[in-house]
């Protein structure tokens, strides 16, 4: 056993010595994991998010009015870009023309703003906005008040205010209706929202994020990890120097594979405890199910490292194969984006992406996630026959040593 | 001149004979725009949704199923029991649901689609007014039309994300291109064996730029076509700006690559440190995922990024956004004086023989 425990110990030592490898195993995920909590967390929790927004109000020539459609929109958003008494930031940083201004100055630079992503939308109220309301509370047959909202569907913060505003809007529309006794508000129906399973509400962000970051972690490090580890001790001999030695290949690879083992659960245990302490993350990793998912994982990417390793001549080839699976295999395993509405082509790659079920059935096992695309013992099934395939491949291709 | 010019040749069949940076440098970006189009083509349009009901109420009124009819829905699914509804959602065959009990509209969402939910809610919020407007025979009085603020350019998501992914494979090929090489001919003593010839170590540098970029800015042409062909994107290309731009930031960036030359001995190394950074950067820079949600260091930090400025002038230039025309220049200007510092700095210190 000795010897088996030096190769893993050896494994180990050079993976943490390597200043790449260890950016690769540790930091990168550590990265990512702040990164991607920062960016979305804070979507979803609805903190910190300001729209930068402007207003126009064209004159209204309608005094006459028993009330004023444009004054109230004007009011409502004054408000939302006022600090609460908490002081807690407002919705909106709302811009408006000073006095005298020339209005449609102002509005061609404020779109151009717009256009340049510092303003997240541009809100105009027309001239004769507060005649054509009232004419429409007065007459169902006639128009409608029509108000412009210039947006950018390519800035995000764009399309999210725009939502925001309509809704605004949608509310202010059945406040005028009630006001003319148009509208019942007590007849109204509320809308009421309910999540389907075992959680009460929607699922924290980090709670999503992690099992696809420790996931991400363990595929990196079999991707890139075996070949690297494999090929480069290949073609600089240092393989060679082990077979002159009494250490047969399966001891070697027993050790290789201990080595592995030990690195995958430290990367976890480091990207575990950065998620629950730093980001607040409430899944637990310790059901059987979890368990025994992340260990199928480790031993999946493994082999799919051996995999590649067997199919290339040179540790060059090795990573620049390991580069070009990489992302198409994390994108097309529903980590980072939604994978369930894409075309049936692209589903193929997804179901036959052993990644896709390993985050399903680890999302699924940690309360991360509510059913999967396939039923549940594809999701062991299909890893499994990776491994089968990959062993298999290896078995029969693998050189473990440099061609002479 | 004819110094170079034998250079110019070497380095054009150097390049050519190899096949895994002709991948890198030609068609590697493609995958990245075959792969993001596919994923960020719909994304967040709600059009692609399927959508399944329950009334279980005791009403026989048709109001709720003609508001859902005219909600813009991929597919509208009638279900016979609340469970089967749970069911259908819980294993996405349904993306959200509704029941209508006679007095709420109770909307169910699977709780673990987090990055698709936000859209859902806005499309029910839109249907509970629309049906409470309908049921009680009323009229909307004000309508809100949205105006994209750009041209037909910026209607998309994947419309920012493709120039960016321009100015990924400008800025990766930059990095790579003189320190992987130069690194490869310490390492294979061929920079030794070169340098004891007259050749100037700037000309070497200069070889090696422009068959580089020409190659990359044939990349991006190849990169872009088919985004157009295949997603059957619209950009309105400014040429002249956009080969400026190509030049300069392939210029700047490759001044970059020199410095990651000096700095390690093996080809390995030079692209494992240009990798690095290159992810970083990818990430930081708003590529994939949005940096207008980004916490305010972590945006400051974004705009210290060489990558945001790069996506950001790609986008312009392309037609995707709106930039001044003094911002365009300046940010062209510095990626040229990059290369210019850079270059012949690095010709002095970076082209030199092997330290052993």
């Amino acid at each position: 056993m000795k010897d088996i425990f030096a190769i893993a110990r050896t494994h180990v030592v050079t993976a943490l010595r390597e200043r790449v490898t260890l950016f690769w195993f540790l930091i990168f995920p550590l990265f990512l994991l702040t990164l991607l909590s920062l960016i979305f967390g804070s979507v979803t929790d609805n903190e910190d998010v300001q729209f930068v927004i402007s207003l126009i109000a064209y004159p209204q020539s309608a005094a006459d009015l028993p009330f004023s459609a444009s004054a109230a929109i004007e009011e409502a958003f004054t408000e939302m870009a006022t600090p609460d008494a908490s002081g807690r930031a407002p919705l909106f940083v709302l811009h408006v023309p000073s006095d005298g201004q020339d209005l449609e100055a102002f509005l061609d630079a404020e779109v151009t703003e717009l256009r340049r992503g510092r303003r997240a939308a541009v809100l105009v109220l027309p001239e004769d906005f507060d005649r054509q309301a009232m004419t429409a509370l007065s007459d169902a047959s006639s128009a409608v008040a029509g108000a412009r909202l210039y947006m950018s569907s390519t800035n995000v913060a764009s399309e999210t205010a725009s939502s925001i505003i309509d809704q605004v809007f949608a509310e202010l529309d059945r406040n005028l209706l009630s006001r003319m006794g148009r509208f019942d508000e007590s007849q109204a129906v509320r809308d009421v929202t309910e999540w389907v399973g075992q959680a009460e509400s929607e699922v924290a962000y980090i709670d999503f994020a992690l099992p696809a970051i420790v996931l991400m972690g363990f595929f990196t490090s079999g991707l890139f990890g075996v070949p690297g580890a494999i090929l480069f001790n290949r073609d600089l001999k240092v393989l060679r120097r082990y077979w002159v030695t009494p250490l047969s290949v399966s001891r070697y690879l027993a050790g290789f594979g201990l080595g592995h083992l030990s690195l995958c659960a430290l990367q976890f245990v480091l990207i575990v405890l950065v998620g629950t302490y730093g980001f607040g993350a409430s899944i637990r990793f310790s059901s059987p199910t979890a368990i025994a998912t992340l260990i199928l994982a480790v031993v999946t990417f493994m082999a799919f490292g051996f995999l590649i390793t067997s199919l290339v001549r040179t540790a060059n080839a090795g990573m620049a194969t390991a580069n070009i699976l990489n992302m198409p295999m994390m994108f097309l395993s529903g980590m980072f984006f939604p994978v369930a509405n894409l075309p049936a082509f692209m589903k193929v790659v997804i179901l036959a992406n052993p990644v896709t079920y390993l985050l399903e059935s680890l999302r699924q096992s940690v309360g991360a996630q509510e059913g999967t695309m396939m039923p549940s013992p594809w999701t062991y099934v299909v890893p499994l026959l990776w491994i089968a395939f990959s062993t298999l491949v290896a078995t029969r291709r693998l050189r473990w040593d440099v061609e002479r | 001149m004819t110094a170079f010019a034998a250079l110019l040749k070497n380095e054009v069949r150097v390049f050519t004979r190899d096949k895994m940076t002709l991948f890198f440098t030609l068609l590697f970006p493609l995958v990245f725009v075959l792969l993001f189009g596919v994923l960020m083509g719909n994304m967040g349009d709600v059009d692609q949704a399927d959508f399944g009901w329950v009334d279980v109420s005791t009403s026989d009124d048709e109001t709720l199923p003609h508001v859902l009819e005219d909600a813009g829905l991929h597919s509208v699914r009638r279900f016979e029991t609340r469970p089967e509804l749970e069911a259908a959602i819980s294993d996405q065959r349904t993306d959200f649901g509704l029941v209508w009990d006679g007095a709420n509209l109770v909307f169910l969402y699977n709780a673990t689609r987090l990055q698709e939910n936000y859209a859902f809610q806005q499309l029910a919020a839109g249907i509970t007014a629309e049906f409470n407007i309908r049921k009680q025979d009323a009229f909307p009085v004000l309508e809100l039309t949205h105006i994209q603020a750009g041209k037909i350019e910026s209607t998309s998501w994947f419309n920012l994300v493709l120039p960016g992914i321009l100015a990924f494979s400008i800025l990766s090929s930059g990095l790579f291109a003189i320190s992987g090489h130069l690194t490869h001919m310490k390492e294979r003593n061929i920079l030794d064996r070169m340098l004891v010839t007259p050749m100037r170590p700037a000309l070497l540098l200069a070889a090696i730029a422009v068959v580089r970029l020409v190659m990359g800015f044939v990349s991006t042409l190849i990169t872009l076509g088919v985004g157009i062909v295949v997603f059957r994107m619209t950009f309105t290309i400014d040429w002249f700006r956009y080969a400026v731009f190509v030049v300069c930031s392939t210029l700047g960036t490759m001044g970059l690559g020199t410095v990651i030359a000096l700095l390690v001995r093996r080809p390995s190394s030079a692209s494992n440190l240009a990798n690095v950074l290159a992810m970083l950067m990818m990430f930081l820079a708003g590529i994939y995922f949005p940096i207008e949600f980004m916490p305010p260091f972590l945006r400051t930090l974004s705009s210290w990024m060489p990558l945001t400025h790069m996506a950001n002038v790609m986008r312009y230039v392309t037609g995707v956004i709106d930039m001044s025309q003094g911002r365009f220049w300046i940010t062209s200007a510095v990626f040229l004086g990059l290369a210019l510092v850079l270059f012949p700095m690095m010709g002095r210190y970076a082209v030199r023989p092997l330290r052993r």
